[in-house]
């Protein structure tokens, strides 16, 4: 096995295992801010700009693995 | 019209899969190693057009310099034009921009307090002119400058020596030593001096660098995304040797826009929390 295609099987993988991962801890937050949303209407700005940056801070980490991907992506071909 | 044809040509003369295809003829002629796909724009074009000339050649190194310049250029002409003439009673283009403005503002505060009120300039900026960069990239002929990890890294190093030199000026030289080793205030606090200090070194460190890759990381995404399946779209309809495709990609710049907004609004929002995360607090 050539590094080339340990590379190509594995990259991939780890891409979708962050996006697995994060989409799970997104999809987390996302229910319980919409609880906390329902409970207290009035409150949802507030709310709802804690959930976007947790959403970032969540986000990133799948970022973090697309942009590994586009460094490893060279190194194939 | 003239550069998707060249595209259909190169799919058809070459042979090769076309996704591949897809990055710039530009890039291919400079012998620089493959990216990911992305567009041409109106840099690309010029470079394919005169790639001997000099200018043409300066214009392709400096490309997202040129289209960070030109944004700041349009916003600067725009604020110009609108408060060239200020009316007490605003309308039109002076009374979006104040809204703009007021928003930002009531933002900025509710977070910071009434001192945010001094970093709105810089904050609100920085709001701005990420989300034109943004969006920048889904006008046709345009790029995105913030897809260049160099473009993110500016603006975060930018953001990370304010904040510092905010620290050391709201706390004071030792407050701000003091902030670094945890506020240490009885002996458990000063044991865990020596833990803390480079626990919080690294989480300063980190700062910059997840802010940059993080805008770097998704703009970046969305732009690729929108040149594989434009080239997609090009491809189905490459048999017909038209300059024709299919908008196949239509839907994914809603969700580009999107996402444009959002990461404009978090790099604000983050920017601004540490800025609060620097202010002297209270026993907490």
């Amino acid at each position: 096995m050539t590094f080339q295609t340990a590379l190509g099987l594995s990259v991939p993988l780890a891409v979708s295992i962050a996006a697995f991962a994060s989409a799970l801890g997104l999809g987390k937050m996302g229910a319980a801010a919409m609880e906390a949303i329902g409970r207290q209407p009035e409150a949802a700005p507030k709310i709802q700009l804690a959930m976007i940056i947790g959403f970032a801070f969540i986000e990133a980490l799948t970022i973090y693995a697309l942009v590994t991907m586009f460094v490893l992506q060279t190194k194939i071909s | 019209m003239r550069f998707l044809l060249d595209i259909v040509n190169t799919a058809e003369a070459g042979g090769v899969p076309f996704l591949v295809n897809l990055v710039s003829a530009a890039e291919e002629g400079a012998g620089h190693p493959k990216g990911p796909p992305e567009l041409p724009n109106i840099v690309t074009v010029i470079y394919d057009q005169f790639s001997s000339a000099g200018f043409a050649q300066f214009l392709h190194h400096w490309e997202n310099v040129f289209f960070s310049l030109l944004i700041a250029l349009f916003l600067g002409t725009l604020c110009h034009f609108a408060s060239r003439k200020p009316q007490l009673v605003p309308k039109g283009l002076q009374n979006f921009l104040e809204m703009i403005v007021e928003g930002l503002s009531n933002f900025v505060c509710g977070i910071l307090g009434e001192e945010g009120k001094k970093y709105v300039p810089f904050l609100g900026t920085l709001f701005i002119y990420i989300l034109c960069m943004n969006l920048f990239g889904l006008v046709p002929g345009m790029k995105s400058p913030s897809s260049s990890i160099n473009t993110t890294a500016a603006l975060a190093i930018t953001v990370f020596a304010y904040v510092q030199y905010t620290g050391i000026r709201k706390l004071g030289v030792l407050g701000y030593l003091d902030h670094f080793a945890g506020r240490p205030r009885d002996l458990v606090g000063i044991m865990l001096v020596p833990l803390m200090f480079p626990l919080h070194i690294i989480s300063e460190l980190a700062k910059p660098l997840s802010l940059s890759l993080r805008l770097f990381g998704n703009i970046m995404g969305e732009d690729v995304l929108i040149a594989v399946f434009v080239g997609l779209g090009v491809s189905i309809l490459a048999f017909t040797n038209l300059p024709l495709g299919v908008p196949i990609h239509f839907p994914f710049v809603f969700l580009a826009m999107l996402t444009s907004a959002v990461q404009a609004l978090v790099f604000a929002a983050l920017s601004t929390i540490y800025f609060l995360m620097m202010f002297p607090h209270e026993e907490h």
